[in-house]
């Protein structure tokens, strides 16, 4: 029903679309989706021609493209073939005529001589999208935000025309309305074509069969709703979807590093992704199919970062670790749940290492990992349970936090001293000369986790494997620190593995959980879904253990 | 545009009252004897004693200040508002006789200069920053700088005395004993100028307000919408934006029907033309003070009534605008 | 909101040309005795006399240099204009901002008699005490002057309305200040955009009205008016002398009050910038 190619929208110096290619079949409705800025509103106006500045590219109604069309012409496919629910701003309606009239109206104008006729199906129209008889001579501002809308939806459909973009058609409205004008939008659906532009995931998903990402004139990825929404395969559009704030979401509000801004050379993302590579800063990255998705990115979309397959470790006649397959991918936090003795730490040392695995294999950025070479350890770090333990008491804070650099050889020694002062003002920890030269033993619990911490991040690794790392704090240090370590996450766009036997905790900070139980992984998925709807037997004990799974806002 | 808050009957009733009592102090303030400071003394030279006394009665000359107020309101009540020594008649009579003329110009002037100002300006507004609207802009102002009186004169000389098309003075040509399709293209001839005079004295305000609000008009949101639904440039410069940019002209010509009411008077006085202006100015130059106050305070209800007529009719128009108490 | 009037004014073409028609006319005024060899009053020569060096616009019914009359008529346009915009101006911004300021029934009952004395035709009142009182010209300048402050009343009363809640007044207010010292420091220096808009157009307006009462006949008898040159050429409009008797007195009029009206448009982004920008005249 509707192609777009290679849209182009220029205002002035400003690329404001920037090469844009959609389509939409007859019936279906694609939601776009971006955050403001990105020219949603600009390619909706587009399809219309109603854009001002330089436009270059097609598009396509039914076969006819309408960039091309003179003026007059133009005038007669808007709101014949094509019309638009705009976002009910101030003075959207004219404050002068009266809402039927104005609905009335686009009837009269393409064709519908007979003006009684007119008023008649403009009634009728209004009537069907629940708007009382009794307010059809009223002017826009005597009406509730609720029924303007309504009004709007009626006077898009007043001829009845086979595609409708809407432009954010319930982000004024209040809860309530909202969910009716949804309901009234999927009844009136019919065989229509619609396309939504909003930057309202929650009503894209409750519209939509197909979902299209645009950032900053760029479309990144789209595909079907249900999941491009649930398993997002674009950095930034998981980004995104984090950001969201709804009623499901349970990890904590993380916005992603930087702002948007256009003008940017290769992939328009690039400035804030956490993973990107060369050819991304210097060319842009065109749409392509990737597992029934299109996808713009380099790398294919999110790439997994660790793979885990069959990983097997005993020790004697205990399997501690049973058969274990885990992927992590870029920029996610996975946690591993279970109760002592799961194997979770067990897990842990094998992945890193530290533990040869008797069977199964591990794969850094699809890459089969043979021995764990510096190469491997500058990427993958560990922060572990007891910090008093895994630091050593002979060493200063600044010689421990050094240390890493130390025995990777990175830079001179000043460069190296720099480094680990900066790293330790990124934890936190106080940066002075007495601070560096005290030892670890002086130190208190919370003091020494950030040290280890500082550690682990001195080789700026890009996944971090925490195991239990508040076990042996205060649960007002708890607190403290599982707020610096998202924090260190967002800005350095880190992967973790969070080890933990606390659920409660595990869904504040994580993507995805895995439930680990006899060294196996017994239930695995998006960590919202399993605390709220557990289906393995354990999980569900878990669950209904945890001490403030259920009570009121989390503190953190 | 909201420039005036709704203004409520009292309002207008008060300004009534002021002039009433201007009109009514003023003589009264003037030493000596009151009939003569009320009607002038070349007016008591030509009056007869009978007429003197009647007249001293019918308004209480000789009593107290408030009884003279009464008779003074009483009278008007009656339509009594003195008697004219140079015309020698009532001066509601002589009033009467010229009050038709003056309507004539007034209203057609008024509606030809709201009407043409409201499209000038909704054409120039559309097109703005273009030659045609600069054009039209630059010769507005400059046409708003004359005042209406010249504008009068020029089109006087020009038409009247260089090329002799139109006729000089007065509203109908006299003794012609004209009649039908005959009297009236006599009457319009004569009324051709003083109309034109007047007219373009105001095109200029109604046309400046109408483009400036146009342009900011046509900015708004609903300008997209209806551009959306595909409608012509016709129907989107008068229908949608015109309808809105007029608002502004319309609370405003009541202000102006005062400044439109000054514009005839002085017009008259250059045409000639026998209405209220020029009844006026004779009865300056003749001193005949009871047809001044007469004819003013006539004027001054009228366009106190007119105004408040514009505030009415325009809470019909604004639809967001209810009439407030 | 600070759009600077002079840029405004003299960015604008019409802007300049105002400001420059103006100043012509001020020269021709100040330098009236330099510029006409004959006292306008009096009779010089006889009627009638078309334009020579000696009489550069001729004479007129009664002998009166044409020329002298017109430059020192422009003294009196000026001498009226400036005069009663100054003091219209005045009561305007006092009874506006102190109206804004008080509040209350104050400002009900002010702001009634403002409205009633917008509605009223001004000319009415005019020739109502003009036919009494016969005036001279300083009459002439303060019944002008009562009878014009009033729009400006308004348009002050809603900027000082506005301006009184922000910041800077309210701080002053909790020092203890009292109404007279806020108008005074505070809400009159914000108000000069707006008072010198306001002061322009009334400018405009009593150089028209002085014009328009002369040429009905009230005007000072002691004092040279363009109204009086036109109403007296218009009587003798069938002889040809209207060329330099009629047509110099009306376009010197409409001169002066087009370049003020110019002026005056082109500061008007001062009060509403959205207007600003314009490529006018």
């Amino acid at each position: 029903m509707l192609s777009v190619r290679g849209l182009q929208v220029t205002y002035g110096s400003n690329r404001v679309l920037n090469g844009i290619d959609l389509d939409v079949a007859p019936g279906e409705c694609l939601a776009i989706i971006g955050e403001s800025g990105a020219g949603k509103t600009t390619l909706g106006l587009s399809v219309m021609g109603l854009v001002e500045g330089t436009v270059r590219g097609e598009i396509l109604i039914d076969g006819v493209n309408v960039l091309a069309l003179p003026e007059h012409s133009m005038q007669q496919v808007r709101w014949s073939k094509v019309s638009m629910v705009f976002q009910n701003a101030n003075n959207v309606l004219n404050p002068v005529h009266t809402v039927l009239d104005q609905v009335m109206e686009p009837m009269v104008e393409h064709g519908m001589k007979n003006k009684s006729d007119a008023r008649e199906a403009a009634g009728t129209l209004l009537t069907r999208t629940g708007l009382p008889n009794d307010r059809f001579d009223s002017y826009p501002h005597q009406l509730s935000g609720g029924e303007q809308q309504r009004v709007l939806i009626a006077m898009a459909l007043a001829n009845d025309p086979g595609l409708i973009i809407l432009d954010e058609p319930v982000s004024s409205l209040d809860a309530t309305s909202r969910a009716e004008v949804v309901n009234l939008l999927r009844s009136i659906a019919g065989d229509r074509t619609f396309v939504l532009v909003t930057h309202d995931i929650a009503t894209a998903g409750r519209l939509a069969q197909r979902v299209a990402v645009l950032y900053a004139g760029t479309i990144l990825e789209t595909g079907s709703t249900s999941e491009v929404l649930s398993r997002p395969r674009h950095p930034y559009t998981r980004a995104l979807l984090r950001s969201y704030p709804n009623m499901t979401t349970v990890k904590d509000l993380q916005g992603v590093k930087g702002r948007m801004s256009r003008g940017t050379t290769g992939c328009p993302f690039h400035p804030r992704c956490t993973q990107a590579i060369d050819v991304c800063s210097r060319e842009r990255p065109p749409l392509v199919a990737a597992n029934g998705r299109m996808v713009a990115c380099h790398r294919g979309g999110i790439i997994t970062l660790l793979a885990a397959t069959g990983l097997r470790k005993s020790f004697g006649r205990k399997r501690a670790v049973d058969g274990v397959n885990l992927s992590i991918d870029s920029g996610e936090t996975l946690a591993l749940v279970g109760e002592s003795g799961s194997g979770k730490t067990t897990l842990a040392r094998t992945l890193m290492g530290l533990l040869p695995a008797d069977e199964g294999e591990v794969y850094l950025e699809g890459r089969k990992v043979a021995g764990r070479d510096k190469d491997f350890y500058r990427q993958v770090q560990m922060v572990f349970q007891n910090p008093g333990e895994s630091l050593s008491h002979r060493l200063s804070v600044l010689e421990l936090v050094r240390e890493p650099l130390d025995i990777q050889g990175v830079g001179t020694k000043d460069e190296r001293e720099r480094k680990a002062i900066r790293v330790l003002g990124e934890v936190e920890l106080p940066t002075d000369e007495d601070f560096l030269h005290t030892y670890a033993h002086h130190l208190s619990g919370g003091e020494l986790q950030r040290v280890a911490i500082a550690r682990a991040l001195v080789l700026d690794p890009r996944l971090l494997i925490a195991d239990e790392p508040t076990a042996f704090l205060d649960p007002s240090l708890q607190a403290k620190l599982m707020k610096l370590m998202l924090n260190l996450q967002e800005q350095r766009g880190l992967s973790m593995l969070f080890i933990t036997h606390d659920i409660a905790v595990a869904r504040k900070v994580s993507d995805r959980m895995a439930v680990m139980f006899d060294g196996k992984i017994v239930e695995e998925g998006q960590s919202s879904m399993l605390t709220t709807a557990p289906e393995h037997p354990h999980t569900q004990a878990l669950v209904k253990g945890a001490s403030d799974l259920h009570s009121g806002p989390d503190s953190i | 545009m909201r420039i005036l808050s709704k203004r409520n009957l009292l309002t207008y009733a008060v300004a009534l009252l002021l002039i009433l009592s201007l009109n009514f102090i003023l003589p009264r303030l003037m030493p000596g004897d009151p009939l003569a400071a009320i009607y002038g003394r070349e007016a008591l030279v030509q009056m007869s004693p009978q007429l003197q006394a009647e007249l001293v009665q019918r308004f209480s000359l000789d009593q107290a200040l408030w009884q003279q107020l009464g008779s003074y309101f009483a009278a008007l009540f009656h339509g009594d508002l003195g008697y004219s020594y140079y015309y020698n008649a009532p001066v509601f009579d002589v009033i009467l006789g010229r009050l038709p003329w003056t309507l004539l110009l007034v209203g057609l002037s008024l509606v030809f200069s709201t009407v043409l100002g409201i499209v000038l300006g909704i054409e120039s507004g559309w097109r703005r920053g273009s030659r045609t609207d600069r054009t039209m802009l630059s010769g507005l102002m400059a046409l708003n700088g004359f005042p209406d009186f010249f504008i009068g004169i020029v089109l006087l000389l020009v038409f009247g005395v260089v090329l002799g098309v139109l006729p000089l003075a007065g509203a109908l040509t006299p003794y012609s004993g004209l009649s039908g399709g005959a009297l009236v293209l006599d009457v319009l001839k004569h009324l051709a100028l003083p109309l034109a005079s007047l007219t373009l004295a105001h095109v200029a305000s109604g046309y400046l307000l109408t483009r400036n609000t146009m342009i900011t008009v046509l900015k708004e949101p609903y300008m997209l919408t209806a551009r959306a639904k595909g409608l012509s440039q016709r129907l989107l410069k008068y229908r949608h934006a015109g309808r809105n940019s007029m608002l502004p002209v319309v609370t405003m010509t009541g202000i102006w029907l005062g400044r439109v009411v000054t514009a005839t008077l002085f017009v008259e006085i250059v045409f000639s033309y026998p209405g209220l202006g020029y009844l006026t100015y004779e009865a300056l130059l003749f001193r005949d003070y009871a047809v001044i106050q007469g004819v003013l305070l006539l004027v001054a209800t009228l366009v106190l009534a007119a105004n408040f007529l514009v505030d009415l009719s325009y809470a019909r128009l604004d639809p967001r605008v209810s009439y407030a108490r | 909101m600070h759009v600077d009037l002079k840029k405004e004014v003299t960015r604008s073409s019409a802007g300049r040309f105002g400001i420059a028609a103006f100043a012509l006319i001020v020269l021709l005024a100040v330098f009236a005795p330099l510029l006409s060899g004959y006292d306008p009053i009096g009779q010089s020569a006889h009627s009638f006399l078309a334009p020579s060096w000696s009489h550069l616009l001729g004479t007129n019914h009664v002998g009166q240099d044409i020329w002298s009359q017109l430059v020192y008529g422009a003294r009196t346009s000026l001498l009226v204009g400036i005069s009663v915009a100054l003091l219209s101006t005045l009561l305007g911004a006092i009874v506006g901002t102190s109206a804004a300021l008080i509040g209350g029934t104050y400002d009900s009952i002010v702001m009634r008699i403002v409205d009633a004395l917008i509605v009223i035709p001004i000319i009415i009142v005019l020739i109502l005490v003009a036919a009494y009182l016969r005036p001279n010209m300083w009459t002439i300048i303060i019944l002008l002057s009562l009878l014009g402050w009033q729009g400006g009343a308004r348009i002050v009363r809603a900027q000082a309305l506005s301006l009184k809640e922000e910041m800077h007044v309210a701080a002053a207010r909790s020092f203890g200040a009292g109404t007279l010292y806020l108008m005074y420091r505070h809400i009159v220096p914000d108000l000069s955009p707006i008072l010198l808009v306001d002061f322009i157009y009334s400018m405009r307006r009593a150089v028209f009205m002085e014009a328009g009462l002369a040429f009905i006949g009230i005007s000072d008898p002691n004092v040279v008016s363009w109204g009086v040159m036109m109403r007296e050429a218009l009587e003798y409009s069938y002889l040809n002398v209207w060329a330099w008797w009629l047509l110099p007195a009306g376009i010197a009029l409409s001169l002066l009050i087009i370049s003020v009206t110019f002026i005056g448009h082109s500061a008007e982004p001062v009060m509403d910038p959205r207007l600003g920008g314009e490529a006018s005249a």
